[in-house]
């Protein structure tokens, strides 16, 4: 038999073992998926397309660390030149005489090389760079596939080399290409030397090859779908089927029944999807709040836990079977769940579009249905369910900052308004942040604006009820909204609290409550730009805090920059800022929760963040919970005097002229 | 083992009160379920979950109790039962207590379960009322409820931190303090399908003579405003602290 | 003529300080209605403690098992004493005043008021003024002199520690039929540091500084009977743990006292202690919102205080 003959076997026995291993798993990961939960995910193909362009293509969240990046994209690229090195090695020796030509074949050596510097640079990355987000990530699984990797681009490399001996003593055809595969060619001079050339010699040494290459190229392909590197497969597809409904939206439709995921098939088949599709490269884990502050929950973790409890059950066959262990509180934590913020900066920062927060907030709504949640945030979901507000205050309280007011503000149920102002509970209701509640009426006023809100009529948004996964209480909170909202006549609404924001904007569209609705930056933006109000630039530096649920939800970073530029204020960026903004800690309901497990709190880091910024004394915000987190960490920094919380709207009452800057706490003492 | 729990709701300290010719408008209140009871339908709760027991949820038809029924129902026990008759808002714990007294005795409960008080019970607590009128073996002032066989351990709070724990035979009846847990959440959905699902038990009956305190007047005692002053003085403020709390009893001997 | 009955409870063999309250209102009240007093105490121990106060008779049931509070047998015992004629029985509103009062009334088929912070006679008949809703109003309610039980809130009014002689009478120890004592479990026995089940709170703000004068704090707390406290920066400080933090984030408290130090009083932190029982705050500015809800103030330097008044303290109880 000559090797010709041993290596066709060796191939087609290969395809047929590694493709049957192969679509086995792939047929046992469809069937799972097949039995969780719908969801929608095949509309809008161009902007599908796009996306994929943008993400697989262009890399262009992977490039947001540039080193990790490259290096993804030297070996990533390597895989589709790998397809010309296949076809070559296929066809030379099923189809004796088959060659690629003059042109491709000296791509693969160039790939060879980058692939190799793809290598060094990801060894590089983990034994010396060490980061911190690969804590918790199967390291060992890494090098391997890194390893087979390197067999795979050496065994090309030495297969090339014997292959011009191969043809002429063994095949007996003409190797065109052989000083194309320059780095073949280079090696082939040392077995020259050896005098490795003879038929056998050069039969051995192409076996060894075309096995380190071939053979690992099809082993890989068993061993893939069992281990993280199936994203080379399924992160296309994953990326294609993103979540392209608006952002905001933890739910695209109510829950048929419940939205509690207590077995795997309460997942969505694209929140299964979504676990085969990490890497484990803990991106998520960097930015996660919760993570820095010191709390057992990495949304990396929390895939991957995932991940191996589903691939227990899929191996035991006892998926959605209900006397598995619960997820909830088992394979996940209950601390881990309940840390989350929600802020999204996970499915922000994940190259292959996980989305962590649904999945969270999903195994939150399991441990509430048992029963178990935090015993603050037990307290207010009850004040919210008794009196609206999460403040536990009677509800005739909440228009009481509007009270002896020298402005009048319209009951908008009552008579029809240009502008409906949904105020919010903090707004509303925390003593520090009423003032500024009082100011953005002043503000309106000096305006001419036409506004008015709904007194009693409005309750909580229930945007974070229902992250913290009561979407009974949420429903309930936004049919109230509804009613009171359906009642007032107005022409556009805005609100003052980004989370707010969110739940009108787009939480209240499957409760059919269809409007436009808009935060106040943009609303003042607005009315400056179109001169209603008039400003005297400020003059001052200082930087601005995107609030999570303003600009990674809801994409709303401009606005509030154009403002801040009309107002007359030098903005100095944080390092972390627009939608890659770091969460204060609020979000998610974790505002009310004991703190007991965070050792560094995200607001103390942020403003520690700011303080690194050379000259700036003032942090802005745009958002009533970031006002109460931001000015408690600076009392508690004691950074009062070198840091200055200030909201919009205290800058928009300066510089318009209704208060001085001293009124204001603009001038540091 | 057969345990009940009785439970009422109150009104919602939450809003303001206000007092109209020296009574409350209680027609127009918002009430909310008493928070003692709340722990009491806990314990009960825990105990079922611990050894099994049979638990039935009990209140007298005040107004609008259904809620707090079906809430007790969702939270997970066996039934719930409303006495229902001609009975207002006003109702006197006397009165209440003799309704739930006489249910509890037709319905032989081995263990009776309630909060050790409520914000309202001007005229005697309903968990020593209603031991009282049944004759049966009862304490106040209970956490840490476990139940064997026909008789009930539990632990009693004296003051200052002490405590003891007691066996007792049943039936009995138990004033709980707290549960081992806070009382556990219930989703409104929950509450909703239970609404669907479930029936509140109803038990006709009407209250007969019981003594009465006769209610002047309710009123707003003195309000505090802001805290009486000191000075700066270090002495003259330990001084005053010293004195305070000597004279509200509060320093050890 | 029934007596006016008042049920003494016995802390370390010694007629409680709640208790002697009630002798002092059933005197001035007996007096005013021509009643005398009687007094009910249980226990060995009884029998000494009760022999000097101001009453007419005393009752003593001298069992063992009373040595301590027994539910079903202080029940019992009181229901035997009430063979003797009474018209009016004054029980302090503790653990005891909880189980007994509403019991004994039902049994008895008397008149109840609970939670009373005053006994007055208006003309023929007892007025008590009682505390409902937790605290927020209060009631004025008519008590029959012909068969009533009150609770009355310890510390409502001052003991005039008066003596007296009363005729002592021994009532038969009746038997436990249903409940058994177990054991009892001291104050101090297996609790670690529960801010939320402190009667006295030395709750520390930023003023403390610097985490050396935390010991300041603790050698106060210590001369009080008390636990420390703290807000919110001293936790993230990392001078105490999260375990000690009032407030929103941290505990919800409601001690007898709460003493803050250097605490300015932030929302977060007012809404979980404003329903201490006394709240007395030290803070060098006047104008912090913690004395919104304060009793008692002071703009006094916490640092210089905190020995001070532990030196205080001490003296006052050594």
């Amino acid at each position: 038999m000559t090797v010709r003959t041993v290596l066709m076997i060796f191939t087609v026995a290969m395809i047929l073992v590694s493709g049957g291993l192969f679509m086995r798993r792939l047929a046992t990961l469809i069937r799972v998926m097949k039995g969780a939960r719908p969801a929608q995910r095949t509309d809008r193909l161009g902007a599908r397309v796009q996306s994929v362009v943008e993400h697989v293509l262009l890399h262009r969240r992977m490039f947001r660390i540039t080193y990790s990046g490259l290096l993804h994209y030297l070996i990533f690229s390597g895989f589709v030149v790998l397809l010309i090195d296949i076809v070559e090695t296929v066809g030379e020796i099923f189809f004796p005489g088959f060659t690629v030509g003059r042109v491709l074949a000296p791509l693969v050596d160039i790939w060879v090389l980058l692939v190799a510097l793809g290598i060094l640079m990801a060894l590089y990355n983990r034994l010396v760079i060490r980061p911190a987000r690969f804590h918790g990530s199967d390291e060992k699984d890494a090098y391997l596939i890194l390893g087979l990797i390197a067999a795979i681009i050496v065994g090309i490399v030495i297969h090339d080399s014997f292959f011009p001996f191969v043809a002429r003593e063994v095949l007996h055809v003409a190797d065109p290409v052989a000083r194309s595969h320059f780095l073949g060619w280079a090696l082939s001079r040392v077995w020259l030397r050896l005098g490795w050339t003879g038929p056998t010699a050069a039969s051995i040494g192409y076996a060894v090859g075309y096995v380190m290459d071939m053979g690992v190229v099809l082993a890989f392909l068993a061993y893939l779908p069992y281990s993280k590197h199936f994203h080379i497969f399924a992160a296309v597809p994953n990326i294609f089927l993103r979540n392209l409904g608006p952002k905001g939206a933890l739910l695209a439709q109510p829950p048929e029944d419940t939205m509690a995921i207590r077995t795997f098939n309460d997942f969505t088949w694209k929140d299964l999807l979504d676990l085969y599709t990490c890497t484990e490269c803990g991106r998520c884990q960097a930015v996660c709040p919760a993570h820095a502050a010191g709390q057992p929950l990495s949304p990396k973790m929390v895939i991957l836990k995932l991940r191996d409890a589903l691939n227990e059950q899929l191996a035991a066959k006892t998926v959605g079977n209900a006397d598995t262990p619960p997820i909830a509180g088992q394979v996940i934590s209950q601390d881990e769940l309940w840390a989350c913020t929600t802020c999204g900066a996970c499915q922000e920062a994940c190259p292959v579009f996980i989305e962590h927060v649904p999945k969270i907030v999903g195994l939150r709504a399991a441990l509430l249905e048992d029963g178990d949640i935090e015993a603050n945030a037990q307290k207010v979901l009850v004040a919210w369910d008794r009196q609206g507000n999460s403040f536990g205050q009677p509800a005739r309280k909440r228009p009481a900052w509007a009270k002896g007011l020298d402005v009048p503000i319209k009951d908008a149920r009552k008579e029809p308004v240009d502008w409906l102002w949904f105020v919010g509970d903090f707004a509303a209701l925390d003593p520090r942040v009423q003032r500024l509640s009082q100011l953005i009426a002043r503000l309106l006023h000096q305006a001419g604006v036409d506004f008015g809100i709904l007194y009693e009529g409005e309750v909580n948004a229930g945007n974070e009820a229902l992250r913290i996964g009561e979407y009974g209480l949420f429903e309930t909170l936004a049919q109230k909204n509804i009613q009171a909202l359906n009642q007032a006549q107005y022409q556009r609404i805005f609100t003052t609290d980004p989370h707010s924001l969110n739940a009108l904007k787009n939480e209240y569209q499957k409760l059919g409550f269809h409007r436009e609705v808009r935060h106040y930056t943009e609303a003042f933006l607005e009315l400056i730009e179109t001169g209603r109000l008039t400003v005297r630039p400020l003059s001052m530096r200082a930087t601005y805090h995107d609030p999570c649920y303003l600009g990674r939800w809801n994409g709303i970073v401009e606005a509030p920059r154009r403002l801040l530029e009309r107002l007359g204020v030098e903005l100095v960026e944080m390092p972390r800022h627009g939608v890659q903004s770091f969460c204060c800690g609020a979000g998610g309901g974790r505002i009310w929760m004991e703190e007991t497990n965070i050792t560094d709190r995200p607001a103390n880091q942020r403003i520690r963040e700011a303080m690194t910024l050379p000259d700036v004394h003032y942090f802005v915000v745009a958002c009533p919970k970031d006002v109460s987190m931001f000015s408690a960490s600076v009392t508690a920094m004691g950074v009062e005097n070198a840091l200055r919380v200030v909201d919009m709207a205290e800058l928009l009452a300066v510089a318009v002229g209704l208060e001085t800057a001293e009124d204001a706490a603009l001038i540091s003492s | 083992m057969k345990i009940a729990v009785l439970m009422k709701d109150v009104p919602d300290l939450v809003e303001d009160l206000e007092v109209e010719d020296g009574a409350l408008p209680l027609d127009e209140m918002s009430f909310v379920p008493s928070e003692w009871d709340d722990q009491a339908l806990e314990e009960a709760l825990l105990i079922k979950e611990e050894d099994g027991a049979d638990v039935t949820a009990v209140a007298v038809d005040t107004g609008d109790v259904d809620t707090m029924l079906y809430t007790a129902l969702a939270k997970g026990v066996d039934r719930a039962v409303k006495i229902v008759g001609d009975f207002s808002r006003s109702l006197t714990n006397r009165q209440r207590a003799q309704l739930l007294a006489r249910y509890c005795q037709n319905e032989r409960f081995d263990l009776i379960l309630t909060g050790v008080q409520a914000i309202d019970d001007l005229d005697g607590q309903i968990a020593g009322l209603v031991a009282g009128l049944m004759g049966i073996g009862h304490a106040s002032v209970v956490r840490d409820v476990h139940v064997a066989q026909d008789r009930v351990r539990f632990v009693q709070e004296y003051s200052g931190g002490k405590m003891a724990e007691f066996d007792l035979a049943c039936p009995a009846l138990l004033g709980i303090q707290a549960a081992r847990k806070p009382p556990r959440y219930v989703t409104i959905a929950k509450v909703r399908q239970v609404q669907k699902s479930a029936e509140i038990d109803e038990v006709e009956d009407s209250v007969g003579e019981t003594p009465v305190v006769t209610v002047r007047r309710l009123y707003k005692p003195e309000s505090g405003g802001h805290a009486e002053m000191w000075g700066d003085d270090v002495e003259t403020v330990a001084n005053h602290i010293v004195a305070i709390l000597e004279e509200k009893k509060l320093l050890r001997g | 003529m029934g007596h006016i009955l008042v049920v003494a409870e016995l802390e370390n063999g010694r007629v409680s300080d709640p208790s002697r309250e009630l002798i002092t209102k059933a005197r001035e009240l007996g007096e005013q209605v021509n009643r005398p007093v009687a007094v009910a105490g249980f226990g060995p121990a009884a029998a000494d403690a009760l022999q000097n106060l101001d009453a007419d008779d005393a009752y003593v049931v001298k069992d063992d098992l009373l040595a301590e509070y027994h539910p079903e047998l202080a029940e019992a015992a009181l229901l035997n004493i009430l063979q003797n004629p009474t018209d009016l029985v004054l029980v302090p509103n503790t653990t005891m005043g909880m189980d007994l009062g509403a019991s004994v009334a039902a049994r008895r088929n008397w008149s109840m008021v609970a939670y009373c912070t005053d006994l007055a006679i208006d003309g023929e008949t007892v007025v008590a003024r009682s505390q409902v809703y937790g605290g927020k109003l209060a009631a004025e309610v008519e008590v029959p002199l012909t068969g009533a039980v009150v609770t009355v809130i310890p510390g409502s009014w001052p003991s005039d520690g008066r003596r007296g002689s009363p005729t002592m009478h021994e009532v038969s120890a009746p038997s436990a039929l249903n409940m058994t004592r177990r054991r009892v479990i001291e104050a101090d026995a297996g609790n670690d540091v529960d801010i939320t089940r402190a009667d006295i709170l030395v709750s520390v703000g930023r003023g403390i500084q610097d985490p050396d004068n935390l010991e300041l704090a603790e050698e106060l707390a210590a001369a009080l009977g008390g636990m420390v406290s703290c807000s919110r920066p001293v936790v993230d400080a990392g001078w105490l743990p999260r375990s000690r933090q009032v407030g929103k984030s941290g505990k919800t408290v409601k001690p007898k006292v709460y003493l803050a130090l250097g605490i300015s009083g932030a929302p977060e932190h007012l809404q979980g202690m404003k329903d201490a029982d006394l709240i007395i705050a030290v803070n060098s500015d006047a104008n912090a919102p913690i004395f919104d809800v304060a009793h008692y103030g002071a703009t006094a330097d916490m640092l210089e205080l905190m020995p001070i008044l532990t030196e205080k303290l001490q003296g006052r109880a050594g």
